[in-house]
């Protein structure tokens, strides 16, 4: 072995190093010591050959080839995600770039990765339950979003059972998680337009029964993020027939009302983008006008006062002008 | 004798002179102390008086009209710091069909920005001239994301009938970069990345119930950084929040990028695949250096657009031949939509890079586009007093001189030649070089 230069370890001898080292960390012998050490040297070994470092270039197309199917094959990636948390502090954040550069990789129109995990889904499912654990949370968010880009791996995630547990992620009392699970979650809902749409369609009622308790939530970061979201949501063309379903459920423009008048002028603010959606709907179902009807004065008076400040918002004073003016012409349906 | 330096803001709306001002990159003042004013009148009424029994001779009439030769007519290259508000103002970037776009820098947070100037007066001359940029403006507020161009601010000036529109800073679009080819194309990953954030902004812009309506190189803009924002939302309209589908009656984009439907005079058609054509015709645009229908009246393009038959150059190969054929599908209903796009071979794959990219060309011949603000902040902060001496004035038929001689050579498409540039401002290096910094002017 020459004295100076770079290791000759090939791909096949680093995994299978990385991968004995990681199961002996599991089992947690009297060792671990020294199989975290090898887990992490062996990390490091890898990153660099997808990296390249400061003196030395990322190795060949050929030896990545080899390394990423090396770690199809030994599946040595959900084995890393298992025990994130028995690796140390460095060694996590190498797993997270490690992950995400193979996540990447493209073969002509093919992402190799992206099939791999799409055939084996428990790699998506331990990232997202990382959330419980304190001291992983972030770095599977990383990775998770990495994931969220991809069109196949963000359906897998939303349709299934697992993507119900954000709505505990995004209140945990660390702040920081909650943060980074609720950005995650909003990726999820957004980024892949009709994805998004459809899955929203198809479970629109366990994922509102859901949202609602966000919208209800003790906290207030999570109350104020998840009404922007919602707005967001329904104002977005693509979800217009989801739009057009929760406007026409009268419980949730009670809601509305109330955040109206909530302590925050934020979420206030946030509540009126929602707010004006049930009002400007032409055909407002009859429980909906009932309601607006029954406060019409009290909204027209309310409205009036409402945010009077927001001189320089032009877009904002006319939506509130046509609101009331809207409000103040409500008559009852004809024939009741 | 007064030297009243024509510097009023006013009394340059009133020339034309402006125009060839920024033609030139430069302001010039008019040392008007040659112009007869009124102390000569006065003499000359004198004397007029005197002598009321002669014939108005010749040498009275002259004596009367003062006459100046032009050679005394001087003027004097200056940085002019001019101000809108909180901005300084810069070069001329270019020339929209509104009116002018120039550079302009942010004072209180040092940001690059551009401005469109646009004169009430002319926008009353087009119709719905002023209707449209209200509705842009509204529309523009109302938007933001990546790839889409931003307003950053609006200012009026009731005096002049002046409307500012401050944009992001831009150095120019895609169509400028394609003309400064040989060929008229990008080799194709430069395409690649312009076509993938192209469908970004639509797809956000179609989201916002906007159809675009004028997706042509001319209207992708490109920042420094090499980013593409959608611009020029002129004809843009915004579907109804309640409509059940994106049906629009009218059409009113630049005729080589409309589809079959607006072509061939169609009540009503779904709007988000207008768009989808026009990506289609400026992919084409990109990868052929062509267009995929041509005609040589309006009547024949859109004939041609109608019968919606085009072909594509052998070179271009699958999957991206295959891509603008879904995309230049004649039937709206069964032409890609932008999630087909997005979900096409050609799209999730980037090509390998071959060449080098085309660059942005130069702005008057500055490939890097350094801020031309600068000049004028340091020509109206530092005393340039050592050099007040050897101040150069020159007069209009040498400057007309310039100007026909820098035309002739934009014409014939040649490096510009140190004569024209003698007297351009010298690069802000040398004033960093500086030995002393003379003392700052009061402004």
């Amino acid at each position: 072995m020459p004295l100076f230069g770079k290791s000759q370890k090939s791909p096949t001898d680093i995994v299978k190093a990385l991968k004995e080292a990681v199961n002996a960390l599991e089992k947690g012998e009297k060792k671990a010591e020294k199989a975290q050490e090898e887990v992490s040297k062996n990390l490091v070994l890898i990153k660099n050959m997808l990296y390249g470092t400061s003196d030395a270039e990322p190795q060949t197309d050929i030896i990545v080839a080899q390394l990423a199917q090396e770690l199809y094959n030994s599946n040595l990636l959900l084995l890393l995600i298992q025990n994130l948390n028995r690796i140390d502090f460095e060694g996590k954040k190498d797993v997270a770039q490690v992950f995400n550069n193979i996540l990447r990789r493209q073969i002509g129109t093919r992402s190799p990765t992206v099939e791999y995990i799409c055939t084996k889904p428990e790699i998506l499912f331990t990232l997202m339950s990382g959330y419980e654990l304190q001291e992983i949370a972030l770095n599977c968010g990383t990775m998770l979003r990495e994931c969220a880009r991809y069109e196949a791996l963000a359906k897998i995630m939303l349709y299934s059972d697992d993507f119900y547990n954000f709505f505990r992620y995004v209140e945990v009392s660390t702040f920081d998680i909650a943060s980074d699970a609720f950005s995650t979650f909003k990726e999820l809902l957004t980024r892949h337009k009709i994805l998004c749409a459809d899955f929203l369609e198809v479970n629109y009622d366990k994922v509102f029964s859901h949202y609602q308790r966000l919208l209800n939530s003790e906290n207030y970061v999570t109350r104020r993020q998840s009404l922007k979201l919602l707005g967001e949501l329904l104002l977005d063309r693509h979800n217009f027939t989801v739009m057009t379903r929760y406007i026409s459920n009268p419980d949730n423009l009670k809601l509305m009302m109330n955040m109206l008048k909530e302590r925050s002028r934020n979420i206030q603010f946030e509540a009126f983008h929602v707010f004006k959606v049930f009002v400007a709907n032409p055909n407002k179902p009859k429980p909906i006008l009932d309601i607006l009807l029954r406060n019409q004065d009290k909204l027209v008076d309310f409205l009036m006062k409402f945010h009077t400040d927001r001189a320089e918002d032009e877009q904002f004073n006319d939506e509130k002008a046509y609101l009331i003016r809207q409000i103040k012409e409500l008559r009852p349906m004809a024939g009741h | 004798m007064c030297n009243i330096t024509n510097s009023d803001s006013d009394e340059q709306e009133l020339n034309p002179e402006p125009g060839e001002v920024e033609l030139t990159n430069r302001v010039f003042d008019v040392n008007s102390e040659e112009f007869p004013v009124l102390g000569d009148l006065d003499e000359d009424a004198h004397t007029w008086s005197n002598n009321l029994s002669d014939d108005l001779d010749v040498g009275n009439i002259s004596n009367f009209f003062h006459r100046v030769s032009s050679e005394q007519v001087i003027y004097q290259a200056k940085k002019r710091l001019k101000m809108i508000g909180k901005y300084v103002m810069g070069d001329l970037l270019g020339e929209g069909s509104y009116g002018k776009v120039k550079e302009m820098l942010d004072s209180d947070t040092l940001c690059r920005r551009a401005v469109k100037i646009l004169k009430q007066r002319k926008l009353r001359r087009i119709p719905n001239g002023v209707q449209n940029v209200e509705r842009e403006i509204k529309l523009l507020k109302s938007l933001k994301h990546k790839n889409v161009i931003s307003l950053v601010d609006v200012l009026f000036n009731e005096e002049k009938q002046k409307m500012y529109l401050i944009m992001e800073f831009c150095v120019g679009s895609l169509q400028g970069m394609l003309e400064s080819t040989p060929y008229k194309k990008f080799p194709l990953y430069q395409a690649h990345g312009y076509f993938i954030q192209l469908i970004d902004g639509l797809e956000y812009l179609h989201s916002k119930r906007v159809v675009h309506k004028d997706i042509k190189p001319g209207n992708l803009l490109l920042t420094l950084e090499g980013e593409l924002k959608i611009s020029d939302l002129g004809v843009a309209e915004t579907i109804d929040f309640f409509a059940i589908d994106d049906t629009c009656v009218q059409g009113q984009g630049s005729p080589a990028f409309q589809p079959p439907e607006i072509a061939n005079g169609l009540d009503s058609f779904p709007g988000f695949k207008v768009d989808v054509w026009s990506s289609g015709v400026s992919l084409y645009n990109f990868v052929t250096g062509e267009y995929p229908f041509e005609g040589d009246s309006i009547y024949k393009l859109f004939e041609n657009i109608g019968k919606g038959e085009f072909t594509i150059p052998d070179y271009i190969e699958d999957p991206l031949r295959d891509l603008l054929l879904g995309m230049l599908r004649k039937d709206p209903e069964e032409r890609l939509s932008l999630q087909q796009i997005r979900q096409h071979m050609w799209f999730s794959r980037r090509p390998p890079v071959t060449a080098p990219p085309v660059p942005i060309p130069p702005l008057r011949n500055d490939e890097f586009h350094c801020m031309t603000v600068l000049p004028y902040l340091f020509d109206h902060y530092y005393d340039t007093s050592d050099t007040a001496n050897n101040v150069e004035y020159f007069t209009e038929r040498e400057l007309n001189e310039e100007i026909t001689k820098r035309e002739a050579e934009q014409n014939n498409g040649s490096a510009q030649t140190n004569q024209s540039s003698k007297r351009r401002w010298k690069k802000p290096i040398s004033c960093i070089a500086v030995r002393k910094i003379p003392g700052c002017k009061q402004s």
